[in-house]
């Protein structure tokens, strides 16, 4: 029987070393054989030596009892990203028939203070349970997604269960719950655009999208600087760069950005974009331009998308170098209506 | 990875040059200290303290940003480095087919990440625990790229055969026969391989190509698998491997960008918004910088031709706030330092062509003398 949550943490302070365990009596270790001149060798804890010389022999002979089943566990505890040791113990469950379940909770338990290696052998698990398995799965990346809303090893899994095994009805709303907790989580924003876009649940981007717009340009209003609503609006409109200009709250959102006089270094880029894309602004965007009033920009360039390329180099001098060369990449006919 | 603790670093400190005790936080200076960073490579080279067991399956990957880094540094001739020592110490974690019959048997031929996943053959010849993988291949190449081994003794062809054991349906790439995550990185390491060995019979390449477009997300930058956020290791992966599967020329911000398969205005703008106004670079958006990010942009941005457009200074600046007073690189300002995070600064700074560091190749993560054979 698999032993409970506590015994992870006993391990440490209680540890027996298994050369003093009577049931390993009859195993010799194995040693790591690194040659004569090893390179970057690594200065070991005994206790890792040691399990991992056990782990070796039974590994060698591929011996898949019990004993090795929790060596592989105590193993894991010390070095999660020993993919070798998680094979092993996928070939012992295999031979033993171990509750899966339990492996599901065992893996949960690593994961916690490792978030990053336990995702194969946890999608082989699920895999095994099928389509049954998919709550947990779902529960589980959002358990983990509490304790931090953008990992991306946790949100790679979450897809992977929503393509493998379902599950999508609710994903939408959670979507739109962790922008509310965070409108700047980038991870939230692509996942919403992955719901969008490949729910079978939904209609798909193009039945989705006015809603979509809608849902962004509030984002966009409440915080003009998050990076994230801009991309995921342009998102929206991929492989359709025509709707995308002709749709009128593009355009509408930039030129209200650009009257707050402030936080609108995106607005001025989206801008920049629809012009280069075909997009003719009216005078209003020039009078709104000219209203800013930033230093060092002299009189405005007759030709629109120049004037906004400077008016970047200044407001935004990061990627000062950036916006020269968008400058001078400009076609010289543009004209401002 | 994990940092050592700070008993560990007065290790360190004490074979500083200037021998004087300073605060551990501090490590921000103006300059770039290559004779510290040399010695933080030279003090890993000899021994890895305890905390690196965690990353013990990918020793080889330790060893590649020691021995890459002092080749970075140019300092590789002049340290108590063995080459003889160290191509015999990687060529040891070669896995060896019993014979001609094994390289379409599903496993992968290639090199192990240590010797502790690596089991001897059984009484009859077999290698029934075979653990190499690609990323360990890829790291095993470079630092024989970096000794000068001469690669002509490579048994490449039971590496690019069994390599394509691993390639899967759309493209992408299995690290290691019995299964595990398949991604970008992968891919990237397959490319490598076949670029460094000079055969691409060791994979499919316009299936891989179709995978990696697959990657692009919709704001330009590509995740690591299809649909997953866009991110800095991705967008290296998907951009290194199409510049060294030919998939993408030379300088391609300077010539016509309409007819390139993947949305290049889109990928510069992602790749550009990236350096926060702390000059670093981000994985992500709305992420906080992070010392390897200046390599994993910035050299999409060099293999694009666009590394000009970023504000150098600014971001030298920030870099210069992780760099360790006992040599090395953090993740963030003011960290310790650890291995990763120091390869990723040096091959930084020498895209920031930093005085006495060897310029590098951006597609194959080493110095371009060492990719040349030089």
């Amino acid at each position: 029987m698999e032993s409970d949550e506590g015994d992870e943490q006993q391990q440490e302070a209680e540890r027996l070393p298994l050369s003093q365990r009577p049931e390993w009596s009859d195993v010799t270790p194995i040693p790591q054989d690194d040659g004569p001149n090893p390179v970057v060798p690594i200065a070991y804890k005994p206790e890792f030596s040691e399990t991992m010389s056990y782990f070796r022999a039974v590994y060698y002979s591929d011996e898949r009892s019990s004993r090795s089943f929790q060596l592989t566990k105590e193993a894991i505890c010390l070095n999660p990203g020993n993919y070798t040791v998680w094979h092993f113990r996928r070939q012992i469950i295999e031979t033993l028939h171990t509750d899966l379940q339990d492996e599901l909770a065992f893996v949960g338990r690593i994961a916690k203070s490792n978030s990053k290696n336990y995702q194969h052998h946890r999608r082989w698990v699920a895999e095994k349970l099928g389509t049954g398995a998919v709550n947990k799965e779902l529960q589980f990346t959002k358990k983990m997604l509490s304790l931090d809303a953008k990992n991306y090893h946790a949100w790679s899994y979450r897809q992977w269960v929503l393509q493998a095994l379902g599950g999508w009805e609710d994903e939408l709303d959670y979507c739109q719950i962790l922008l509310g907790e965070d409108i700047f989580n980038n991870s939230a924003w692509n996942q919403r655009y992955f719901v969008v876009t490949r729910s079978p649940l939904l209609g798909g981007l193009i039945a989705m999208r006015d809603s979509e717009v809608n849902f962004t340009i509030e984002a966009i209003l409440g915080n003009p600087e998050n990076e994230s609503p801009w991309r995921y609006l342009r998102g929206l409109y991929k492989d359709d760069t025509e709707s995308w200009i002709n749709d009128p709250r593009i355009s509408s959102v930039c030129l209200k950005v650009l009257s707050t006089k402030s936080n609108y270094v995106f607005a001025l880029s989206t801008l920049l974009d629809l012009i280069c894309h075909g997009f003719r602004p009216s005078e209003e965007f020039r009078e709104a331009i000219n209203a800013l009033n930033t230093p060092d920009s002299g009189p405005l360039d007759s030709d629109l998308g120049r004037a906004i390329c400077r008016v970047l180099e200044c407001v935004d001098p990061l990627r000062c170098n950036y916006w020269l060369w968008r400058k001078s990449k400009l076609p010289l006919t543009v004209s401002s209506q | 990875m994990e940092p050592a603790t700070e008993n560990e670093w007065d290790r360190l400190s004490s074979s500083s040059s200037d021998g004087e005790e300073q605060a551990a936080s501090d490590g921000s200076s103006s300059q770039f200290n290559r004779q510290q960073h040399v010695a933080f490579l030279m003090m890993m080279y000899e021994s890895l303290p305890h905390h690196y067991q965690y990353q013990e399956i990918n020793r080889i990957t330790l060893a590649h940003f020691a021995i890459s880094g002092l080749c970075l540094l140019g300092a590789l001739d002049r340290v108590r480095v063995d080459k003889d020592a160290v191509s015999d110490w990687v060529l040891s974690l070669k896995a060896h087919p019993s014979n001609k019959a094994d390289l379409t048997n599903g496993e992968f031929y290639g090199f192990h990440g240590s010797p502790s996943s690596q089991l001897h053959p059984d009484d009859n010849g077999v290698l029934m625990h075979n653990g190499s993988n690609l990323a360990s291949t890829y790291c095993a190449l470079a630092i024989l790229k970096a000794v000068g081994y001469n690669f002509a003794n490579i048994d490449s062809k039971s590496i690019l055969t069994s390599m394509r054991n691993l390639q899967q349906h759309d493209g992408s790439f299995m690290p290691i026969h019995f299964g595990a995550e398949k991604d970008l990185r992968f891919v990237y390491c397959a490319a490598a391989i076949c670029f460094l060995l000079e055969d691409w019979s060791g994979m499919d390449r316009e299936r891989a190509k179709a995978y990696i477009l697959n990657c692009q997300s919709y704001d330009g930058g590509f995740g690591l698998t299809p649909g997953s956020e866009s991110h800095g290791g991705g967008t290296y992966c998907a951009v290194a491997s199409l510049r060294l599967m030919g998939f993408i020329e030379d300088n391609v911000l300077s010539k016509n960008m309409s007819s390139s398969i993947i949305d290049l205005p889109l990928l510069l703008s992602w790749c550009l918004q990236r350096q926060a106004a702390d000059g670093g670079f981000q994985g992500r958006a709305n992420k906080p910088s992070d010392t390897c990010y200046a390599f994993w942009i910035g050299s999409v941005l060099r293999m694009l031709g666009g590394y000009n457009l970023i504000d150098k200074e600014a971001l030298r600046g920030f870099l210069l706030t992780c760099q360790s007073q006992y040599g090395g690189f953090g993740k963030c300002p003011g960290d310790l330092p650890d291995l990763y995070h120091s390869f990723y600064g040096y091959t930084a700074f020498s895209l920031l062509e930093e005085p006495g560091l060897n310029p590098l190749c951006a597609e194959l993560g080493m110095t371009e003398f060492s990719a040349l054979g030089i």
